[in-house]
């Protein structure tokens, strides 16, 4: 059964921020996460660019302020995009 | 879509000043302020200028106030590449983001980069205070291409030198032998046995006429018509750009030309440097700026180093990016230090600076490309 986008978001932020994976719920936020900081959000939109061949616009990396919103953005992006 | 980005306007001043009060409250220095007025002090945009500023604000249009969330600064003006052709590109500076103190909006950063790339994809920074800091760093996750602009200095006032120099004294021994050097005139005393060894290497450029000038003249247009091939890749440096960035009102810069045999071979741009804690009591020069014709940057060196030394300066900086100019400044008793001066060029800029390590050496960047000007150089 292949991973939710909220299994693969959250195991790239676990990568990016450095925390495990069991940690991270959909309401994880800069504001729970200690090393979520500017630097690490450009960190995350990157690998998530990279993983999933997506490129986000400034209104959707607005958009990624929970793992949960980053993984509902992912799963959006992804079904829009042409097969 | 709660935060957008758009021109700073009139409307969004009372915003930004809240936006300074809570990046004070939340810790950050008193210097990180964002500008109080959206009409740029410094190269305000008009219909004929071809180097301009521009500002641009992170609203916040989810709060009632419509809070602003960040900010930063464009500077356009054209560059000379190394296929010949002239073209507008960016410079970016001055980002401020409230992620710096208040994570919740720690996505700022990343909006305004991202934004002000997609404004101007041909797109630079310069300075940015080491490779440390925030900024080089997301910008070399970015996959930009970078490198240090080498730094030079030279110590006029020895002994005043070693006492102040915090960078140097990183330990008690150190600091103690720079104290007795200092205080025995060893420090002096090696400084004038540099200034001796630098002046046996130089090649004689006696006849060079140093003059300091109210106002450049169209001579500069001559100098850069025939100066400019020398560079891979530089600012265009004509005689509208002069009087754009060097304007007689900047009453703080010296400018300098430089003759030979009556003609202009050169001319150099420097200033006082604003105060700094790094280097104690000590009044510190810069040369901004300079240009010369093939085989005259020494004598633009020295003729600028004589008048930093005229004014009574301590110490004397500057950053240059051009291979020739660093070995006449070199030349002219310079040494260099580790240099926190950094460039680093989008990747589309970057496609256009192939191969770029071919072309770095000769490209042409000061400290008047940074974001100093036109108080803090």
């Amino acid at each position: 059964m292949p991973a939710t986008a909220f299994e693969q978001v959250r195991a790239i932020a676990s990568d990016v921020f450095g925390v495990p994976a069991s940690k991270l719920s959909t309401g994880s936020s800069p504001e729970t996460v200690e090393n979520w900081d500017s630097m690490q959000h450009l960190n995350l939109v990157l690998a998530i660019e990279e993983k999933f061949g997506l490129q986000l616009d400034p209104e959707e990396i607005e958009q990624m302020k929970t793992i949960g919103a980053v993984a509902t953005l992912v799963d959006k992006k992804l079904q829009s995009a042409p097969r | 879509m709660p935060i957008v980005i758009q021109p700073y306007r009139t409307d969004h001043e009372s915003a930004v000043a809240e936006f300074n009060l809570r990046l004070r409250a939340g810790g950050e220095d008193e210097n990180m302020v964002f500008y109080r007025s959206s009409e740029p002090r410094w190269l305000p945009r008009r219909s004929d200028s071809s180097i301009y500023n521009e500002f641009f604000v992170a609203v916040d249009t989810s709060s009632d106030k419509r809070a602003i969330r960040g900010g930063y600064a464009l500077k356009t003006q054209e560059f000379l590449f190394p296929d010949g052709q002239v073209r507008a590109i960016g410079y970016y500076h001055h980002p401020l983001s409230e992620g710096l103190v208040n994570r919740a909006h720690a996505m700022v950063g990343t909006l305004l980069l991202r934004d002000a790339m997609q404004r101007s994809p041909l797109l630079y920074c310069l300075g940015m205070g080491g490779y440390d800091r925030p900024l080089p760093q997301m910008l070399i996750r970015l996959g930009w291409t970078h490198f240090p602009v080498p730094f030079y200095f030279r110590a006029i006032n020895a002994s005043r030198f070693l006492r102040n120099m915090e960078t140097l004294r990183s330990s008690p021994a150190r600091k103690l032998l720079m104290d007795l050097a200092a205080f025995s005139g060893i420090g002096w005393a090696g400084a004038k046995v540099l200034d001796g060894y630098s002046g046996l290497r130089e090649p004689s450029s006696s006849a060079a006429e140093c003059t300091t000038v109210a106002a450049f003249d169209r001579k500069t247009q001559d100098l850069w018509d025939r100066a400019k091939e020398r560079c891979s890749f530089t600012a265009v440096r004509d005689y509208e750009a002069m009087r754009i960035l060097f304007a007689e009102s900047e009453a703080h810069l010296s400018r300098i030309v430089v003759k030979r045999a009556g003609k202009m071979i050169g001319w150099a741009v420097v200033g006082e440097r604003r105060r700094d804690a790094k280097y104690g009591e000590m009044r510190v020069g810069s040369v901004v700026d300079c240009f010369a014709l093939a085989g005259e940057f020494l004598a633009v060196a020295r003729c600028a180093t004589h008048a930093l030394i005229e004014q009574g300066f301590d110490l004397i900086l500057t950053n240059q990016s051009h291979q020739q100019w660093g070995e006449a400044f070199r030349k002219a008793g310079y040494l260099t230090g580790p240099s926190n001066f950094i460039f680093a060029g989008s990747k589309q800029l970057a496609e256009m600076l192939n191969p770029f390590e071919s072309i770095r050496g000769r490209m042409h960047f000061t400290r008047a490309d940074g974001d100093g000007l036109p108080k803090n150089y």
